[in-house]
């Protein structure tokens, strides 16, 4: 009887003696999820993307700590751009090395920009490639070539396994004969576009377009015996296998528990980072990320979810509340949220931090003439659309159902989030009317609009929105506001995302909840996805005067204009047509604590380069403060006295 | 000798048709791998991925799997000199052939960097760790409890474990594990939060992994001992003068611990294979949230990955249970 529980005890024994913890990080953080990949040309999510940027480093970077979050150099140190605005030519570092000492190439960057090329690698990002001249006929080359292999008869196996490598062969020669990037020695790279992108730098500091180790990750892609598509195995990602470019190493990556960074020896600009290791532990649940905060087992949270947080940031609007004298002298010097809170006394409640958010929550409307039964579709006139905008009560949505301090929406592009636009004023809202009076003209206008359009009695509005994060809440809200001033019954329909996505996508709706969140530094990354074709145009949006000003703006040369173009565009559909309501701005709530962790940015795009972080009083780096900086202030070396 | 020859030969007719279950259950799920909170992957990137993993066709899914994991495919490609010439390209091309393992479970659809292989390699020694030390303690408290209230039955000690067993059973593991944290974690200081690998860091997630099935032994073990000790055999042992601590532990318990016996083989495999609940509340970096995540995911090989390691185990308890059966009882056969 005593053999198996005998057996039970040393097997507990061995597992726990064999399993020992690393020493403790300087910096320890939790990401929102766990890490999907870290092949920076397959990443998608935030939280790979934030953690990419630690171990790769693009041609370019974001300025995360300056207002205007501009492009400074990374791997390039100087670029040109030719008079056409069509070709870029940059000159990478001659100290740039990856993380084995061996310099990084410019034929590093065509490999790995072929990979995300391939169709077979499947990319999520394919289309920020293909404005590269060529590479859009590379692609349906490739994808044709594959499509013809696979119905193609062979001899044999072994003849369709030698064609299928010979195909991959020919395809390499065809990326060197049909794609506009060329090494013209191995630190010059010159690469032409399709037609000028006034946002190409953006795309080029976006974490995908980072360089690869060819030599190490092709020996990890070799083409499908069968299909002839290139089978990415994975395994170069692992720790101690990774060769990367970036300021930190992958040291280890155990799935579930931790992973842990160590700083790149060979980084050009290793002196600059202030902290040695970083450890990122795989804390999923949102409630024992932050206990385990609080008994000091994090310096930062990136992402707090857990139900509570609203009253977190309550209690910090409440301190701040305490210390508002302060609190508004600091602001109108300019100073950011992160260093007037290390101005203020030090206390537990200032630890959390709603920063804004790259990203917004709005409603769709389901633009189709007909309904899913095929009744006339009363959203289908802009009227209608806007009537039932203006009477979505956004100020109680965002202060009283979400609580996290998320400003209110009237535009799809977060105001000030994108340097050298302006923003359209939006329609007029009745959460943030001035007065009574103000609030019942709006009404009063959104009412009669709906009479104008013959708004059918008794109609009801079904409204879709998925399972979890509140959004059952927010809707209630809104039903409950169109109830009240529109007189709209309003039907609830809650289902599983999957299911629920699904429906968006067949356009199986009539209003449903959405959110977006941008990409890159340009007003297109919001705008497209209202594109007629586009494959994110959930709301059957058509609109010819929309899709003509964003094809204008598309070749467009002079950055002003487009600007003002892609302005109208936004206009268009904020204040006239209203595909769309937004509501409110997302925040990301942060847990740090100010005194201690300094490094974090407060842009609106929410791009954060963990390795700008210093943790003060560490006795490492130069422990000085970083505060955001000003578009006229001077760059002050962080070593200068 | 024989039974258990029986039962292993069963075991793969067993998880075929759990595979086929599975696999069924799991292709009707709407979504895909790649879909991301507030964005959706493009059409022609999920068609690419479908046509990769063969995920636009379900027999063709259902055949490519069933060579990849039973090892068919690596016997056919190297008996075949498939492999061979696959390393004579490498070689042409001057890229070293991967290691490729014998039973492919696949890629993970969902992580990317990692084959369903690696994440039952990772994982499951963890699962198996805290449930073996969660059964441990369940059977310490369980057997133990139900000895004392089965010795005075209705007692007001027999009473309150029977009380706290109640606890046990119908208290979330979410609640109990919360709870546990913040007293011996943050008030007391005593365990860390957020940690896997030391001795202290196991000891929260294996007591609240061990409460329910420590509940469902202690009422097992009373009922089996309450039942035993009014036996005539017992009477026996009594009047000739055995001391009641053998009369307990030797002559009922043995008896009464059959109930629990056949209890424990679902049970620690079920254990073994990891809690979602626990695993989650304690960041234990277990097997068991892959049950729900998988899914979630529609992660297709890690679902059918990790639902056959758990058919595996089960029916492998299930059989060590019956083999300890007929070696405490031989009247059984």
């Amino acid at each position: 009887m005593l053999v198996p529980i005998v057996l039970l005890i040393f097997l507990v024994g061995f597992s726990v003696i064999s399993d020992r913890p690393q020493p403790p990080a300087d910096l320890v953080f939790i990401n929102s999820s766990e890490v999907n990949t870290l092949d920076p040309q397959r990443m998608s999510w935030m939280h790979d993307l934030r953690t990419a940027r630690l171990l790769y480093q693009g041609l370019v970077q974001n300025d995360v700590l300056s207002d205007d979050f501009a492009i400074i150099p990374g791997v390039a140190e100087t670029w040109e751009l030719s008079d056409d605005g069509i070709t870029y030519t940059f000159h990478l570092r001659e100290d740039a090395l990856w993380s084995n000492g061996e310099p990084v190439t410019s034929e590093d960057f065509r490999y790995s920009w072929r990979r995300a090329m391939l169709p077979d690698l499947v990319s999520d990002y394919v289309n920020m490639f293909l404005n590269i001249q060529g590479a859009q006929e590379f692609y349906d080359w490739r994808q044709t070539q594959l499509e013809e292999f696979t119905d193609r008869s062979f001899e044999s196996a072994a003849d369709r396994q030698a064609q299928a490598y010979e195909l991959w062969k020919h395809t390499q020669d065809k990326f060197d004969e049909l794609v506009g990037m060329k090494a013209i020695d191995e630190h010059t790279l010159q690469v032409s576009l399709k037609h000028p992108v006034p946002y190409y730098l953006e795309l080029c500091a976006f974490v995908v377009f980072s360089p690869v180790y060819e030599p190490l990750v092709s020996q990890y892609e070799r083409p499908d015996p069968v299909t002839a598509r290139l089978i990415r195995k994975p395994g170069w990602t692992k720790p101690k296998v990774l060769i990367s470019n970036g300021p930190f190493t992958l040291e280890e990556w155990r799935m579930k528990r931790d992973m842990r960074l160590e700083k790149n020896t060979h980084f050009w600009d290793k002196d600059s980072i202030a902290i040695e290791s970083i450890s990122i532990p795989s804390i999923t649940d949102p409630n024992a990320g932050v206990l385990a905060y609080q008994t000091g087992a994090l310096d930062w949270i990136s992402d707090v979810t857990a139900p509570y947080r609203g009253d977190m940031v309550a209690q910090k609007l409440e301190f701040l509340e305490e210390h508002s004298d302060e609190v508004a002298q600091y602001r109108a010097q300019g100073l950011d949220q992160f260093t007037i809170d290390r101005l203020l006394p030090p206390d537990p409640r200032a630890h959390t931090h709603a920063v804004s958010s790259f990203g917004t929550y709005f409603y769709n409307f389901n633009c189709k003439p007909n309904l899913p039964d095929g009744q006339p579709n009363p959203f289908a006139d802009a009227r209608v659309r806007r009537a039932f905008a203006m009477c979505v009560d956004k100020r109680s949505v965002a202060d009283e159902v979400r609580r996290l301090g998320e400003p209110t929406a009237s535009t799809l592009i977060p105001p000030g989030s994108i340097g050298g636009y302006s923003s359209p004023k939006g329609l007029p809202n009745i959460g943030d009317a001035a007065s009574q009076a103000a609030r019942n003209e709006i009404i009063n206008k959104a009412q009669q609009l709906l009479k104008e359009a013959n708004f059918p009695d008794d109609f009801i509005v079904s409204l879709a929105f998925n399972k979890d994060s509140g959004h059952d809440l927010i809707a209630q809200a809104i039903a409950k506001s169109w109830q009240k001033h529109l007189g709209v019954k309003t039907k609830l329909e809650q289902n599983e995302i999957k299911i629920f996505r699904d429906d968006l996508k067949n356009k199986q709706y009539m209003t449903a909840r959405a959110g977006w969140f941008g990409d890159y530094g340009d007003p297109t990354t919001f705008l497209d996805i209202n594109y007629s074709t586009d494959g994110n145009n959930d709301r059957a949006y058509d609109s010819e005067e929309f899709d003509s000003l964003l094809d204008q703006a598309s070749t467009e040369l002079d950055p002003v204009k487009r600007l003002s173009l892609l302005s109208e565009a936004e206009r268009i559909i904020t204040e006239e047509d209203l595909p769309l309501i937004p509501i409110f701005h997302y925040a990301t709530i942060y847990m740090f604590d100010p005194h201690k962790i300094t490094g974090l940015s407060t842009h609106p795009r929410t791009k954060q380069n963990a390795f700008l972080i210093d943790v003060l009083d560490d006795n490492r780096g130069p422990n000085m403060p970083k505060p955001m900086r000003h578009q006229s202030d001077p760059i002050v070396e962080a070593n200068s006295p | 000798m024989t039974i258990i020859l029986r039962r292993l030969l069963a075991l793969p007719i067993i998880l075929l048709i759990v595979y086929s279950i599975t696999l069924t259950l799991a292709w009707a799920v709407p979504g895909n791998p790649l879909e991301n909170p507030e964005k959706r992957p493009k059409p022609e990137v999920i068609e690419q991925m479908n046509k990769q993993y063969n995920l636009d066709s379900f027999p063709r899914f259902y055949v490519s799997y069933l060579s990849n994991a039973t090892g068919y495919q690596y016997a056919k490609d190297f008996f075949s000199g498939q492999m061979k010439r696959e390393r004579e390209l490498s070689d042409q091309l001057g890229i070293p052939v991967p290691a490729r393992p014998i039973f492919d479970f696949g890629p993970s659809l969902k992580y990317d960097d990692a084959t369903v292989n690696e994440i039952i390699r990772d994982t499951l020694p963890v699962s198996v760790t805290l449930g073996a030390s969660a059964i441990l303690i369940a059977l310490f408290i369980g057997v133990g409890a139900g000895v004392i209230g089965a010795v005075k039955p209705n007692s007001f000690l027999d009473l309150s474990t029977l009380a706290v067993s109640m606890v046990g059973i119908s208290l979330p593991g979410f609640v109990i594990g919360t709870l546990m944290l913040l007293v011996f974690a943050i008030k007391l200081d005593w365990f860390p939060i957020g940690e896997w690998g030391t001795p202290k860091s196991i000891v929260l997630p294996a007591l609240t992994l061990s409460l329910p099935f420590a509940a469902y032994i202690a009422r097992l073990t009373r009922m089996g001992m309450i039942d035993s000790l009014s036996a005539d055999y017992i009477r026996t042992a009594r009047a000739k003068g055995a001391a009641e601590y053998s009369v307990l532990l030797k002559h009922a318990l043995k008896n009464a611990f059959l109930p629990v016996l056949s209890f424990l083989g679902p049970a620690t495999a079920m254990a073994m294979t990891g809690s979602f609940v626990i695993e989650r509340v304690f960041t234990v970096p277990g097997m068991g949230e892959h049950f729900v995540n998988a899914v979630q995911n529609k992660d297709l090989f890690l679902i059918i990955g990790v639902v056959l390691v758990f058919a595996t185990m089960l029916i492998v308890f299930n059989l060590v249970v019956d083999v300890l059966y007929r070696w405490v009882d031989p009247r059984i056969t």
